[in-house]
């Protein structure tokens, strides 16, 4: 069991070495070197930069919308929900007039309070092309007459538990209801968490607890003392257990005998 | 027939008490892994179940059967029966082990031990235990008072320390006088203080669970719970010091002192009567007894309790052959003893339902550990000082009197 | 002798007079009396909102650095047991089927989260020996590791089953509960964790009164989907958070408590036997009395030869 349990943290320790963490951790040459063959072996899904990877061409116009707060909207139009499908649909309200089809459901109201993940993407036209109804999302106009029939979620939902607007919900809460909801009633749309945004890795530099110079050993321990199933897994893998000579060596120029189970580690 | 206690000065390493050895032993290896590995490590405790066996065991049971300390006090010293003398230092010495046992068992039971001296600067008048706490910090202390003509008695004009104390054998003779002096013009000050410190938290135990309505079994939570812990720890005095002068005076082969234990026992036909028709009346009126018959574990040990612990002895009582027979009335006695713990217990313990995770409780053996060795001890240090200081009566001594 | 005997008849003396005052003073022992906060902060918690993402979890530990769970937050097999906040977590939430179905014949499951209730007025603050637990003016039941001397009383009062203790702590262990975020919503104007995080505001956030209002209204104005229910409304005399749900309380793991507060009956008990102390007073009295009519004569019932000195 020990020994086992000792195989599975070397092991591990030689994997987080390729995936460049411990050369972050412990600035080693050895783990330097493995940094850089992780990075030649496969293509960074990290940030996309301009010119290398493809982006939306209205991305950044989307981002900067998506930072605006817009004045708070505080009278609605109560009225039914068929009323104002009804409304709408004479008034000839339709993918025509969106003027923008592309959004990140991003805002500094919702990031005040949290951030766990990142911002979704909406893809505004699509959608109404869908469903044909603007009411679905758009389901009060503002009460000045002067405003935009319609308007965008965030002009009258905002900050959460306004004391006069006892229901009116919060941004987020207007976006997860609506969403999932609709996904819900839809069977049609994801409606977990990772569906639509992608997690935050959170800052590890406050997580990562290792003293000035760590082992290579602490490195894998101190990853194992959260990603436990990580470790838990890698044990079950072919890697792993893999015994005996790999077909994939047989005849080649570097041909490997013996499995990881036995006794060899990082010998393909 | 006069008070006339003497130190036993029998032989004290018996095979009984090498047996309480023992268990004091493993009690106190057990207390020292609690406070290595904390409560969890030792005991069955739980979110669902705070207190266990050492609360209803060694506090609230300790309590209940130490009340033969304040009952011939009152009975001896306030009501004047002097005739009851004898039993009264065998009595004071059990409610003055059994009081420093229930701070023992609290010191273990308590999470923080170290703060066990908060409640005297963080008050909470609102709070059943606070009152509880500070009645029985003060009895303690009235008790250990009431104990000191005893060590007066013993070692005045006869102080004489081993090695260098031998120095402060004056300053110790000085201050045997002075107590010597003093004490017979205060005592009767502490001799009520401790009768009415001793209704005020034995009925306060009971108010402890009226704060749990939908945890404790409906056949105990009743709103007359203090008045039932106080008549039944009055109750439980006279039997219990039947029944550790039985065990005691068997033990250390002296007088049985039937003629002073028949008689104290008359009293208890009247309050274990009212108790159980307390009891009963209480059950009618509030309908409980639809519980009566449904087979839980709660149920039968309350008809253990009701039957074994009160009817049966309460019967066995109303004949004077039993009152005479020091066997019987023995057992009666035991009856009514073991009782009055199975009530703590299933108040504090086997009543104890609570609704939400409805978690089942039973101790570990090392919480029963700590507990056997509290009692161990308790037993040890009784027959350690009625074997060195004048607790016992010692009959043959009459004559000259 | 001679002056032991006037400084006791000095001392009943004052005793009766003590008497003679307390006995004046417990007629008019006062009612008991909610120690209530009038308007208190509180949360609402609707049941038809909740999506089971365990998130009022991950940012209760964060908030609170409390330690990591064995499992992650985003695992939701942990669903699959029914879970009690214990002293590593001051929030869960449960799921139940309660025996909704959808029109795909899908059981529907009903979301719990469990913590503290923080009570109008709290058993376990009423309980703790030193006080150590408080109801706080903003609502929250605050506790005070500084006086706490871990007797575990709070526990044995509280209704809910919540505050839970850190056993294995030998010499230091606490009682861990929800705090309501006290300090963060008290001096740094932030809503709870739990609350600041939920996705769909399956909690409200705001004063008590209007959080009922609120309650009601929703339950009103759509009968189908609520039970006609605000669960925390009366229980235990109040609490400061409150449920709504669209399938019946007992069925998703909420106990019935009586409507009036614990309190009351201890504390009435407490406060009418022994404000100003008078009882003990009078008994001390009474009996300085009887120790004076009997206690200096000789015994009358049975022959006797001696005396104790």
């Amino acid at each position: 069991m020990i020994k086992r349990l000792s195989g599975a943290i070397a092991v591990l320790a030689a994997l987080s070495a390729i995936g460049g963490l411990a050369a972050i951790f412990s600035g080693g040459p050895a783990a330097q070197d493995a940094r850089a063959a992780a990075v030649k072996s496969e293509p960074a899904p990290a940030e996309p930069k301009t010119g290398t990877v493809w982006t939306a061409p209205d991305q950044e116009a989307a981002k900067k919308r998506a930072q605006e707060v817009v004045p708070f909207v505080d009278a609605v139009m109560e009225e039914c929900q068929l009323c104002r499908q009804m409304r709408l649909r004479e008034a000839g309200l339709g993918i025509k007039d969106i003027t923008n089809s592309y959004f990140l459901l991003d805002s500094s109201i919702i990031k005040k309070s949290e951030d766990l993940y990142g911002p979704v993407r909406f893809k505004h036209t699509k959608h109404a092309a869908e469903l044909k109804d603007c009411a679905l999302c758009h389901h009060r106009r503002p009460l000045d007459a002067k405003a935009r029939e319609t308007t965008r979620c965030s002009a009258c939902h905002q900050e959460p538990f306004r004391v006069n607007q006892p229901e009116r919900i919060g941004l987020k809460a207007a976006y997860h209801q609506q969403c999932t909801g609709c996904h819900q009633e839809m069977k049609k749309g994801p409606t977990d968490c990772l569906g639509c945004h992608r997690k935050n890795v959170p800052d590890h530099k406050e997580l990562v607890n290792l003293p000035e110079k760590p082992e290579p050993i602490q490195v894998t321990r101190e990853c194992l003392r959260c990603h436990k199933a990580v470790g838990d897994d890698m044990l079950k893998t072919a890697h792993w257990l893999w015994k005996g000579p790999s077909p994939y060596t047989l005849n080649r120029s570097k041909h490997v005998n013996h499995g990881k189970a036995t006794t060899s580690i990082n010998n393909f | 027939m006069s008070a006339n206690p003497q130190a036993i000065r029998a032989k004290f390493w018996t095979p009984g008490v090498l047996v309480m050895a023992f268990f004091m032993a493993a009690g106190a290896v057990t207390v020292l892994a609690r406070f290595i590995g904390g409560i969890g490590y030792v005991s069955n405790l739980s979110t669902a179940r705070p207190w266990g066996i050492w609360i209803g065991i060694d506090v609230a049971s300790g309590v209940a059967l130490a009340a033969g300390g304040f009952t011939t006090a009152f009975l001896a010293h306030i009501l004047g029966r002097h005739y009851y003398e004898p039993v009264i230092r065998p009595a004071l010495l059990t409610a003055m082990l059994g009081y420093t046992f229930v701070v023992l068992g609290l010191i273990v039971d308590i999470g923080r031990s170290w703060a066990i001296w908060k409640p005297l600067v963080y008050w909470n008048p609102h709070s059943v235990l606070f009152e509880v706490a500070m009645c029985v910090m003060f009895y303690l202390n009235v008790l250990y008072i009431e104990f000191l003509p005893i060590l007066v008695e013993q070692f005045k004009g006869r102080v004489k320390m081993p090695g260098p104390l031998a120095a402060l054998d004056g300053v110790a003779e000085n201050l045997l006088g002075l107590a010597d002096r003093i004490l017979p013009r205060i005592m009767w000050f502490f001799i009520i203080a401790g009768v009415v410190l001793s209704c005020m938290h034995q009925s306060s135990l009971g108010s402890l669970m009226l704060i749990a309505p939908t945890k404790l079994h409906p056949l105990w939570y009743t709103p007359i719970l203090p008045l039932l812990f106080l008549v039944s720890a009055v109750t439980v005095g006279y039997p219990m010091v039947v029944f550790e002068t039985t065990l005691a005076t068997a033990s250390l082969k002296l007088d049985p002192e039937m003629k002073i234990l028949s008689p104290l026992t008359r009293i208890t036909i009247f309050l274990l009567g009212t108790y159980l028709a307390l009891k009963i009346g209480d059950m009618v009126i509030r309908g409980t007894y639809v519980y009566l018959l449904d087979g839980t574990a709660q149920t039968n040990a309350f008809l253990v309790e009701m039957i074994c612990g009160i009817i049966i002895p309460w019967i066995m009582l109303l004949s004077p052959a039993v009152r005479r027979s020091r066997r019987r009335l023995f057992i009666a006695c035991a009856l009514i003893v073991g009782g009055v713990l199975l009530n703590r217990i299933n108040v504090f313990v086997v009543g104890y339902r609570p609704p939400v995770s409805e978690n089942y409780y039973f101790p570990s053996i090392s919480e029963m550990l700590i507990t056997i060795g509290f009692i161990s001890g308790l037993m040890f240090l009784y027959r350690f000082i009625a074997t060195y200081l004048p607790v016992l009566n010692r009959p043959g001594q009459e004559v000259s009197a | 002798m001679e002056l032991n005997r006037r400084v006791f008849l000095k001392c009943i003396g004052a005793a009766g007079a003590g008497v003679a005052g307390a006995a004046t003073d417990s007629t008019a022992v006062h009612a008991w009396e909610s120690r209530a906060p009038a308007d208190p902060l509180g949360c609402l918690v609707d049941l038809n909102r909740c999506i089971g993402c365990r998130k009022c979890e991950q940012a209760c530990q964060t908030v609170n650095k409390l330690p990591q769970p064995e499992q992650p937050f985003d695992d939701l097999t942990v669903l699959d047991k029914k879970r009690r906040p214990d002293e590593r977590a001051y929030t869960v939430v449960n799921r139940y089927y309660p025996g909704r179905r959808d029109e795909r014949d899908q059981l529907v499951p009903t979301f719990v989260k469990v913590q503290c209730m923080h009570c109008q007025d709290p058993a376990c603050a009423s309980a703790c020996i030193v006080g150590a637990l408080t109801k706080k003016e903003n609502g929250a039941v605050y506790y005070d590791i500084s006086k706490c001397i871990g007797c575990r009383y709070c526990m044995v009062a509280c209704p809910f089953e919540i505050p839970a203790y850190e056993y294995h702590n030998p010499v230091t262990p606490r009682v861990m509960k929800c705090t309501f975020c006290y300090e963060r919503v008290e001096n740094e104007g932030k809503l709870p964790g739990c609350v600041g995080i939920c996705p769909v505001e399956a909690m409200t956030f705001g004063r008590r009164s209007n959080l009922l209002k609120i309650a009601k209204k929703r339950i009103e104005s759509d009968p189908g989907s609520y039970v006609n229910h605000v669960y925390g409304e009366h229980e235990a005399g109040g609490t400061s958070w409150l449920y709504i749900s669209g399938v019946p309380f007992d069925r998703v793991g909420f106990i019935q408590v009586p409507h009036r507060p614990l309190t009351e009956l201890a504390e009435t008990i407490q406060s009418s036997l022994f404000s100003y102390l008078w009882s003990p007073i009078v008994l001390f009295g009474m009996l300085g009395g009887i120790m004076r009519a009997f206690g200096g004569k000789s015994d009358r019932d049975i022959n006797h030869k001696g005396e104790e000195s």
